[in-house]
Formats: structure tokens, sequence, C-alpha cells
């Protein structure tokens, strides 16, 4: 057994870590595939939001899916436009930069990322434009940017910038 | 085994390289939707799911979240296995068996396209000890080729013949990536990736994914005439470390076997299975795995290959499919020897059938140079 001073001596000792640096990146060639391609072709295409409709319980999912996973059946292929503007459910602010993976860039900070409520009752989840702390609230009512420029859309989700704080004036215009 | 697991059906989509036209969960479904029909079950009578694929191949952690809608796994159970499929099938027996579940549904998903290969390969090497020597599993391979040639005097001869029998064997399996007409000669004058295997002695990449239905017996027989029975099974681990093991053995799948055979009541492997699947995914390792699974003595798996013996029509039928060097993808290979055996047992080999097959072997491989052994024996009666 060894002595009570070298055992002292033993847990003064720094821990000694393995650093480990990738310098390439592990790179993925990920296919959206049949229903996540089509949601990506509208917003592109069309500035347009859509999900697709379960058959049984005709709830509409964002992002589309094969398989409705509260009835268990196949989707088939009946889409949905969803409305680009709702309220707010829940939102945390963001202040320690994360890495984007698409991009290989840390994101800007500090910014909210929110679960937004859409008009029609499906949920999305996006970034808002709004980083004042004070006027960020639950259910405030907010409106996709979208990336004006063509050739810069074809990412999805990223082809709206975020969600935009409106007032109701302002929603109403946008519901017509 | 006090009460027998039956599997019902089997699923394998085609595979292919860069199957770009799909994502990981609509692949998934290509295999599960097959399943579903061929039993007349839904999402809904699935008690449980065990699925296998790998997150550093997904590109994404906690990878069966990716599939979770396909395999009816909302408000409902959900294992996920990283090795390769035989062993998800494994996990299923053994929740049936528990009786803690009835009807599993599972299924392997890999789309090998969709990275670097030799890239993930490298990070499964210990990373403070190994994989700064840049080794892949072809490169590690080719250690553990040259280690066994040299220690039984198995020839390149010897190995091209592997490939010839089961590029051939491909023909007759439409699934199959890369069916071929090649000689000996072609395979020993394809390019070289880590010497001595070749092109033509290595896997090609590949995408796919394979499903199944496995229930307890009585219900088996409700839902499928034809349901086919796991009669043994076992896996077993070995050393990671280059070197602490003989490379020319591989006591891992001995004893996998030995475990499996007893459960099966299998005492002679040569006479009483009819059909065996390998993972071979280099041609040298048909043979090496043939010894493990004590088809012959060590070192004596060249033998075989030059008398026949492993040839459609020959003794004991090896990879009537075409085997993974025909295309099997990474974590789905194995899943699929289990796949073409229950075909055999089944009679519906079509032009592969193994004629009269009732006992088959299914053999499953995962990590580097074969750390990881797993043995099915499946039975029609
Ligand atoms: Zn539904």
């Amino acid at each position: 057994m060894a002595k009570a001073s070298s055992k002292k001596k033993a847990e003064e000792k720094k821990p000694e870590y393995i650093h480990v640096t990738f310098n390439r990146p592990r790179q993925y060639s990920w296919s959206t595939g049949r229903y996540l391609g089509h949601f990506y072709a509208e917003a592109k295409e069309n500035k347009r939001i859509v999900g697709n409709r379960c058959p049984k319980c005709k709830d509409i999912w964002l992002p589309p899916t094969p398989v409705c996973p509260k009835c268990k059946v196949d989707m088939g292929w009946d889409w949905a436009e969803l409305p680009q503007t709702g309220e707010v459910y829940q939102y945390t602010y963001l202040v320690m930069p994360l890495w984007d993976p698409h991009y290989g860039e840390k994101w800007a900070n500090p910014y909210p990322s929110a679960i937004i409520l859409l008009d029609n009752g499906v949920f999305y989840r996006h970034r808002l434009e709004e980083t004042d702390k004070d006027k960020l609230r639950a259910g405030i009512r907010v409106q996709a940017v979208w990336k004006e420029d063509y050739e810069e859309r074809g990412h999805g989700m990223a082809d709206i910038l975020y969600f935009k704080t409106i007032d109701e004036q302002e929603a109403k215009r946008c519901l017509q | 085994m006090t009460e027998r697991v039956g599997i019902l059906a089997v699923g394998q989509t085609k595979y292919c390289p860069n199957r770009a036209d799909v994502s990981e969960e609509e692949l998934a479904y290509e295999a599960i939707k097959q399943v579903l029909e061929a039993t007349g079950l839904t999402l809904s009578d699935i008690d449980s799911a065990v699925t296998c694929s790998q997150d550093f191949w997904d590109g994404r952690t906690i990878s069966s979240m990716n599939i979770q809608h396909v395999v009816g796994a909302h408000l409902s159970h959900e294992d996920k296995v990283t090795e390769d499929g035989i062993n998800a099938v494994y996990c299923a027996m053994g929740q049936i068996l528990s009786g803690h579940q009835d009807i599993v549904l599972v299924v392997a998903h890999t789309k090998e396209s969709q990275a670097e290969k030799s890239l993930i390969e490298n990070a499964a090497f210990d990373p403070a000890l190994m994989r700064q020597l840049g080794l892949d599993f072809t490169s590690a391979a080719a250690m553990q080729a040259k280690r066994y040639m040299y220690k039984y005097g198995i020839t390149s001869e010897q190995c091209a013949k592997v490939a010839v029998k089961n590029r051939a064997n491909a023909k007759n399996n439409p699934l199959a990536q890369e069916p071929m007409d090649i000689t000996i000669e072609d395979v020993l004058s394809s390019k070289m990736l880590s010497s001595p295997i070749r092109l033509l002695d290595a896997k090609p990449t590949s995408d796919g994914a394979c499903a199944m239905i496995l229930a307890p017996e009585a219900k088996a027989k409700k839902i499928t005439r034809k349901p086919v029975w796991i009669l043994g099974a076992s896996n077993c681990y070995e050393t990671h470390y280059l070197g602490d093991r003989d490379l020319a053995d591989c006591d891992a799948l001995t004893k996998a076997a030995q475990k499996a055979y007893s459960m099966a009541g299998i005492k002679n492997p040569l006479r009483q299975i009819d059909v065996a699947e390998i993972s071979e995914e280099y041609t040298y390792q048909e043979l090496l795995w043939m010894e493990g699974l004590g088809f012959c003595n060590r070192g004596e798996a060249g033998k075989l290959i030059d008398r026949g013996v492993t040839k459609m029509g020959g003794k004991l039928p090896v990879n009537p499919s075409g085997g993974v060097l025909s295309g099997n993808p990474t974590g789905v290979a194995g899943m699929t020897r289990v796949a073409e055996a229950v075909l055999q047992l089944r009679g519906e080999g079509s032009d592969r059938q193994v004629e009269g097959a009732q006992v088959a072997l299914a053999h499953g491989v995962t990590g580097i140079c074969g750390q990881l052994q797993a043995v099915m024996i499946l039975g029609n009666s």
C-alpha cells in the first residue's frame, strides 16, 4: 500500500487528457429523399412551407414523414401548404455559439431559437429576428422572412432567414 | 431453448451504391414495407422494434431517431444495436424468449455512400493508440490476410476463387449489387488496394436495408404458413488490439459457433448444415471464417474451395446470394445473411435456391479483422 504522503502527491497531479484535433472534417452527403426533397423544392421554387397530410387522422406533419407517427399508416402523397405566420410557443435565448454542422461556421449569437405555432396549428422550429430579451415572450406574433435571392435558396429551412415579430395589423394583411 | 422463435418474413432493398434518391428513413421503409405486406401486419401490430444503424455512418447522434416513424416507434418500444443487424435479430429473439414482447420488427440500414468509408472505419480504432496509424478496415484486413496466408499456405489463387464463385452466384440474385463473370486472372490483376487485397477481393461501397418480423412459435404459425425457426444463436468478441490475437485464427468465431451448434444440436456442421451465408468482406475471410465455423480444420479451407465443396451444387454451398463481396453495406451485411438463409429455408431462393435446404447457417461480423463474430442456425421444421 502506498504511503499517505505519496498518495496525496498522486492526487495533486493534474489529470492528463488526450487532445485530438480533427484537421479533416468528416463529410456527409445526406439525401433529402422524396418527402423532405419536396419540402426543399417548395421552399426554393415557391417560398412555401409544406407538410404532408395523414390519410387517416388528417394531421399535417412538418417535416413531412412517410408514416404517420400517430396512426402508423403510410402517408401517401397528400401535401398541404402551411401559413407563414404564427406565434412563439416557446423560445430559448442562446448565448453560447455552436457550430453549424452544414457549413462548419459558428452561428452568430446571441439569438433566440423558438418553437413556433403556425396559424393552422402545426408547429415549426426556427430562429427569431428579435434579439432584445425585453421584447421576447411566448405568444408574440411572428412571420417568416425568406431569402429573396433564388440562387441563395435550396437549403430547406435555411431558405427562411428567421421569423420576425409582427403586429396584429400586419398579421391580418399577411393572411389575406 | 424452451420456446422457439420464428422469423415470419424478410425484406431487403436492392443493394446499390449512391441511393441518393432516398433518405435513410425511406431506405429503411422500403424493406419494412415488404415484411408488412408479406405478413399482413401493420405497424400498429408491432410490439417492439429493434433497429441497427451506426451514428458515424448516419452522421447523427442516436441514429435510430431518424427512422422512428417508419418502425412504428411512436409511443412504443424501440432498441438500437450498432453492430450488425444479425445482432439485432439476436436481441429480438431475446425479447421474445423473455416473454416481454411478441411481434418484433427488426430493421438495419446503412448508406455507406453518404460518408467517407476509410474515415469512418478509422474512427473504430482506439483513438489514443491505434487511430494515428491511419488504418482502416481494408489495411487492417490486409495484415490478417497476409498472416493467414503465411501461416497456412493459403494462396492468392484460392482467395480469388472466392470472388469468382460469389460474383457468379450473384448473377442469380436480383438484389445483388455486382454480379460478375470474372476469372481468377481478373481478380489477380485488379487494382491493388492494400497488399494482398485487390479491388475484386473486397466488397464494394453499398447502400441498403434489411427488415424482418419475428414472433414466438404459436403466433408465428398463425401469421405465416412458412415460419423459419432460430435453432441456435450466439456471438463472441475478441481482443481489439492487433497482435494480441493470432489473426490467422478466429477463436471468437469458433466459440460463437460452438455455442450456436450446441443449442441447435449440430455435431457435424459440414454434414448437418445444408447452406451457409458467411460475411466475407474480403475473399480470404470466407476461407478463414469457414475454419472458425468448423467446416474444416484450421488452414484447410483452401482445399474446400479447390474441391468445389462450397460452390452451388457442392456439398455445402456458401453464399448462394453472392455474399457480402457482391455488395452489402456494413451493419446490414450479417442480417442479409440471415434473410438469405430464411429465403433458402422457405424454398424462395428462386435461381439461387439450394434444393431441399432444411438447416442453414448465417454469420455476421463487426469491426476490425472480425473482432465480433455472430452465428445463427436456422431451420424450417
Ligand atoms: Zn394519422
